[in-house]
């Protein structure tokens, strides 16, 4: 609370940074494990701190959270200054990979522990309570112990415990990864819902880019303490920056390509053609593989100046369910293309050639150094 | 559960280890009951005599109100300096405080005895032996190791993210120990107040050496009263340290369940 400074500049209009992480670095001994950090959350918005074990996503949480201080840099929230604010100072509402219920207390006890800490009147807080309850729908349970709980109602409870006290800011730390597929679906909609009702600013963090696609207003991609991309999931999916992004979000075939003065890339003994345009030398090219299309028929000519066109020959064929994956070789290099179950045939053979195609749109080439 | 072989190969072997374990303090409850004037067994009368003249032995009934009080005052001290000792060790981590928690366990290494004579050659120089408080420390010497240890171990197990969840709340570090730490450590407290109590109940390796004539412990006096006298006398007191003990422990069966505050 020392170093506390208040600065309110007027009232924030729709669209200003709320939550602000300024040149913020975390060193534990001589290991970086947050750079430099810089990111702007709107308010009301949904963001995603996406990226694999130890990148640092929850690393950054808990510094929002103040659980763990910044080594350096600048922390603000809605103009203030929190920074150097202990975490019970800082009104955030936190839900955990482990949901971190008190034991000892009832659903409406751990509910009402907040309110409690803040001195309102039974009265009062009674009826905010029974308000939590009912938005995550466990009136009926309030008066349980957590461990008599299934896994889903204690995550509800902990999101009620998290929003009761109408915190400015909610974080929360992979709170779907312990739960089973459906739940998880479930979960997914209704933490979104209750989102967007409350209009509560919101950071999640999450290692499964399904979770962030398809809840998020916003995602950041994180690697190794650095943000690799921010933007919203159809930027990170259509125009990911990196080639980290481009694999960690969605399927892609991924192979090595030389970029020729005239922008055409060779790839074997195929030229393709990319919307961007690189500086000549080696490159990657991905390609997401439901975006290909197979033309069984291999003599028929090109479909278009929009398309790219490369003779491949069947190597394997993957039966995954939903999607069936055919291998292709094309000059030594693996082209992984999927269609649903429904349309594809199961009479090609292994040896089998075919041409592929895909837009020019749809090529994503990044420089060999990334 | 299916009967096979090899379950009543462990009926038996558990039923025989318990005889072998259990046979000479079950042993006890017959001869306390005793009419002779010798320890034997079997008794050729029985008899409540040796009761009645257990309650009548002014300095048995004073040594066994000294270990209640004395098990009771050492157990409340150990757990006034455990609960935020181990508290200092396990979370905050302040500066030496594995030094701290090796030199607290420490006597748990010791041979008693050595730890006896070298507290009464303290106690000697200042005036400490046969009184309570030279008791209460002596025995607060040999109890801290076990409920540091044990409070230590509860403290280490539960989930930090509850203390976490409960500051983000709004609770500050004091509030957070009242009403989070310190009830999700309950199963620990039970056990160390069980273990502190029997273990100075029990003490005689130590107490030894501190007790005279002026104070004497049951275990003590139990002890000197053997050397002395073989009359069953003995018997009837060690029933009442095993109902003691027993007590104790269906308490803490009671209000935690042993599994919960002991293995856990």
């Amino acid at each position: 609370m020392m170093h506390q400074t208040i600065k309110r500049d007027g009232v924030e209009t729709v669209g200003d940074p709320y939550l602000c992480l300024e040149g913020v670095n975390k060193k534990y001994g001589l290991v970086e494990v947050i750079s430099n950090l810089n990111l702007e959350v709107r308010k009301g918005e949904l963001i995603a701190l996406l990226g694999p074990s130890g990148c640092g996503k929850t690393t950054t949480l808990r510094m929002i959270a103040g659980l763990i201080a910044p080594t350096a840099g600048r922390i603000a929230v809605g103009g203030r200054d929190v920074t150097h604010i202990a975490p019970h100072g800082r009104d955030m509402g936190l839900v955990f990979q482990s949901y971190a219920l008190f034991p000892h207390m009832t659903v409406a006890k751990n509910v009402a522990f907040g309110l409690e800490m803040r001195d309102l009147s039974r009265a009062e807080i009674a009826q905010k309570v029974a308000k939590a309850l009912a938005m995550v729908q466990l009136e009926h349970l309030a008066g349980r112990k957590p461990r008599e709980l299934s896994g889903g109602q204690q995550q509800r409870v902990a999101l009620a415990r998290a929003l009761v006290i109408e915190p400015s800011i909610l974080l929360l730390d992979e709170p779907l990864s312990n739960l089973d597929a459906k739940l998880r679906d479930e979960m997914r909609a209704q933490i979104r819902d209750i989102q967007q009702q409350l209009g509560i600013t919101t950071v999640f963090v999450t290692h499964d880019q399904v979770e962030a696609l398809s809840m998020c207003d916003r995602i950041v991609v994180m690697k190794g303490g650095l943000i690799e991309q921010v933007g919203t999931p159809h930027e990170i999916y259509e125009r990911p920056a990196t080639p980290f992004v481009a694999s960690f979000v969605g399927r892609t075939n991924r192979v090595k390509g030389k970029c020729m003065v005239d922008g055409g890339i060779q790839i074997g003994s195929s030229i393709i053609r990319a919307a961007s345009v690189e500086t000549p030398g080696d490159v990657t090219v991905m390609v997401r593989p439901h975006r290909i299309l197979i033309d069984w028929d291999a003599t028929s000519t090109g479909q278009g100046e929009t398309a790219n066109r490369i003779a491949a020959s069947l190597s394997r064929i993957t039966f995954v369910g939903d999607v069936i994956q055919f291998h292709f070789d094309v000059d030594g290099c693996e082209f992984i293309v999927e269609e649903s179950t429904k349309k594809a045939q199961a009479t090609h053979r292994p040896g089998e050639k075919a041409m592929l195609s895909w837009n020019v749109g749809d090529t994503l080439v990044f420089g060999a150094d990334q | 559960m299916e009967e096979t072989p090899t379950s009543w190969f462990m009926r038996v072997t558990v039923t025989v280890l318990f005889l072998f374990l259990l046979a000479p303090v079950l042993l006890v409850f017959p001869i306390s009951f005793s009419g002779d004037q010798v320890l034997a067994f079997p008794p050729s009368s029985w008899s409540l005599r040796w009761y009645d003249s257990l309650l009548e032995n002014k300095v048995m009934m004073s040594a066994f109100l000294t270990s209640l009080g004395l098990a009771t005052v050492v157990t409340i001290l150990s757990l006034i300096i455990a609960i935020p000792a181990s508290y200092a060790i396990v979370r905050l981590k302040v500066t030496g405080s594995e030094f701290l928690f090796n030199l607290f366990t420490a006597p748990l290494l010791l041979p008693t005895i050595v730890l006896g004579l070298a507290i009464l050659i303290i106690f000697a120089s200042i005036g400490f032996l046969a009184t309570f408080t030279g008791l209460v420390i002596g025995h607060l010497v040999i109890t801290l190791p076990y409920a540091l240890r044990v409070l230590s171990v509860s403290l280490g197990n539960l989930n930090l993210a509850c203390e976490e969840a409960a500051s983000s709340l709004g609770a500050k570090p004091l509030v957070i120990f009242r009403r989070v730490t310190l009830p999700m450590m309950a199963p620990g407290i039970v056990a160390a107040t069980a273990l502190c109590f029997l273990v100075s109940f029990d003490e005689v390796v130590i107490t030894l050496f501190l007790t005279g004539p002026r104070m004497t412990t049951l275990p003590v006096e139990l002890f000197h009263h053997v050397e002395s006298q073989a009359d069953p006398l003995v018997a009837s007191v060690s029933v009442l340290l095993i109902l003691m003990t027993l007590g104790v422990v269906m308490i803490v069966d009671r209000t935690m369940g042993l599994t919960k505050a002991f293995v856990k």
